[in-house]
């Protein structure tokens, strides 16, 4: 059974304003406690998750609802085991599957087949394994003849159904993804929703982050709000994004008061 | 604060939540990473495939400019060094050769998580992988270069004896200090952006303070310092049998303990900063 826990899980984000990257400063810093070094103190972290708890259990298609920068992304790569968090535990088991940037390291120079075949290797499937499995992702692209050309030649609608297709092609257990998919054109859309049904239908996770509430409420069965890099309502998806609407709706409301008086 | 914690997992004890040490996270990783080697071979495979897509020769335009570069060097160095260009030019040649391994070892070293970027985002696969890439893919080249030696001892009529059996033992040796190197390196340059450049300036130095086209004897009484360098224990194993004379007396002690020092303080530099690998790219 697929599942995912975070207690307490927090991710600081080291921001290395331009220099202070450069050994340079760290050297000077090290050496020289003077104006300098402070120049090179000035590291900044974000706190980009706050004390997340969490629980994912088998059948959940989870929705994570917030404004940019809420966290949501480093929350899909800390399930995916990306980011190892800076405090807390993390526990899951499951075949994951993660669609989080558009680039999905596809190399451009590769064919589509190719980079299936990259892809495939990358989540553990060995290539004689996959050899099988390359027409049938072809014909879910609908790529035709580009899936012989390099990746460079192709739109980002075209990259966008490759990567859904090969990250699908082996039904994963928990399936995350970021709100770029939404990219994709309707036609996509509903076929990719059709594949993620066939297999989200009990026994797999869905994680699935957007901006997009009516795709949301479409795809999820539950949603959580993260506002700061932290989860501040959970439940429902139409109650959770209702006061997403709010809290957004009030700051505007909070804005126009003065023109108004 | 809202929790969203299952209330039937609410009272689980934190005995089941200790996860294991960094120490023993980043053993397994090597392990684990060496495991998959099907797949480190096959993107060490697909690395050349790419890098010489449209090109003829492929890998083999190194062992041309290597060999392009000994015959143009050959004549006027061993003038230089005043042995004959007979001697001379297998010395150079295998010494090119090795110094071409060690040398892209190191600044491929450099890239190794940031050039593995995109993949490093998105799927979470074991981090010695992408050394091992490097490494593999650097000992394929390095062999395509070795297709000249067999040429070369006959052209020059190199005595071979048993002590041939040092040369696979010290590609070994520069295999295992390759993984190290692509470890270390990998994480220190993630972290500084500036470690790349400082180490391809440090390499061109060690280049000409490396006896690898000037022979060691040059030095007279300063022979130690060659002696103690690394850099040369390394060409020397693979070097010294090949053109049939006897390693140098330190050679192998020099790379057991720079294998020794290089492994322990990866592998616990390793286990401090995995974790933080992802931040950092």
């Amino acid at each position: 059974m697929a599942f995912a826990r975070l207690r307490d899980v927090s991710v600081e984000f080291p921001i290395y304003s331009g220099g202070s990257r450069s050994l340079k400063k760290m050297v000077l810093h090290t050496t020289t406690q003077g104006n300098i070094g402070k120049d090179a103190k000035d590291r900044i972290t974000v706190l980009a998750l706050s004390d997340i708890d969490l629980d994912i259990r088998h059948g959940d298609r989870l929705a994570l609802i917030g404004a940019n920068g809420a966290g949501k992304s480093t929350l899909l790569k800390v399930l995916a085991g990306i980011y190892e968090p800076t405090r807390g535990q993390v526990q899951s088991s499951g075949r994951v599957s993660a669609l989080l940037t558009s680039s999905v390291g596809l190399n451009p120079d590769a064919t589509g087949r190719e980079n299936i075949i990259t892809r495939g290797m990358y989540m553990d499937v060995h290539p004689r394994d996959m050899r099988g499995h390359i027409d049938e992702i072809a014909d879910f692209t609908e790529l035709g003849y580009y899936i012989d050309m390099p990746v460079r030649t192709y739109s980002s609608g075209m990259v966008i159904r490759l990567c859904f297709a090969v990250a699908t092609a082996f039904p994963p257990e928990i399936l995350l993804m970021d709100e770029w998919l939404a990219a994709g054109d309707a036609g996509f859309l509903a076929k990719a929703r059709r594949r993620m049904e066939a297999f989200v239908s009990g026994s797999s996770i869905l994680v699935l982050a957007s901006h997009l509430l009516p795709m949301l409420h479409e795809w999820c069965n539950r949603a959580v709000l993260l506002d700061q890099g932290r989860i501040v309502a959970a439940g429902a998806v139409d109650e959770v994004a209702h006061r997403y609407l709010v809290a957004s709706g009030q700051v505007e409301a909070r804005e126009l008061a003065p023109a108004s008086v | 604060m809202v929790s969203f914690a299952a209330p039937e997992t609410q009272d689980d004890t934190l005995a089941d939540w200790t996860s294991p040490s960094r120490a023993s996270r980043a053993w397994r990783d090597l392990v684990e990473g060496f495991k998959r080697n099907w797949l480190w071979t096959a993107l060490a495979f697909q690395d050349i495939k790419l890098r010489y897509r449209g090109s003829v020769l492929g890998p083999f335009w190194l062992t041309i400019s290597t060999l392009v570069m000994v015959v143009a060097m050959g004549f006027i160095y061993a003038h230089l060094f005043h042995t004959n260009a007979r001697a001379y030019m297998p010395y150079l040649s295998l010494g090119l050769i090795v110094w071409q391994l060690i040398s892209s070892l190191i600044t491929e070293g450099c890239q190794t998580f940031l050039a593995s970027e995109a993949v490093i985002q998105q799927v979470p696969i074991p981090f010695s992988i992408h050394a091992y890439r490097v490494v593999y893919r650097n000992l394929f080249v390095f062999a395509h270069n070795l297709v000249i030696v067999p040429l070369g001892i006959v052209v020059f009529g190199i005595p071979i004896d048993w002590h041939v059996i040092e040369v696979p033992l010290g590609a070994a040796a520069l295999a295992v200090n390759g993984v190290w190197i692509a470890i270390f390196l990998g994480i220190v340059s993630a972290r500084f952006r500036d470690i790349a450049p400082i180490v391809a300036s440090f390499l061109q130095v060690a280049f000409f303070l490396t006896p690898v086209f000037w022979p060691i004897d040059a030095l007279g009484a300063y022979k130690w310092i060659a002696e103690f360098n690394p850099l040369f224990a390394a060409i020397d194993v693979i070097r010294a049998p090949l053109i049939g004379v006897p390693v140098a007396t330190y050679s192998w002690l020099v790379i057991a303990v720079t294998t020794a020092i290089g492994c322990t303080v990866t592998f616990v530099f390793f286990a401090r900063y995995r974790g933080r690998i992802a931040y950092w790219i």
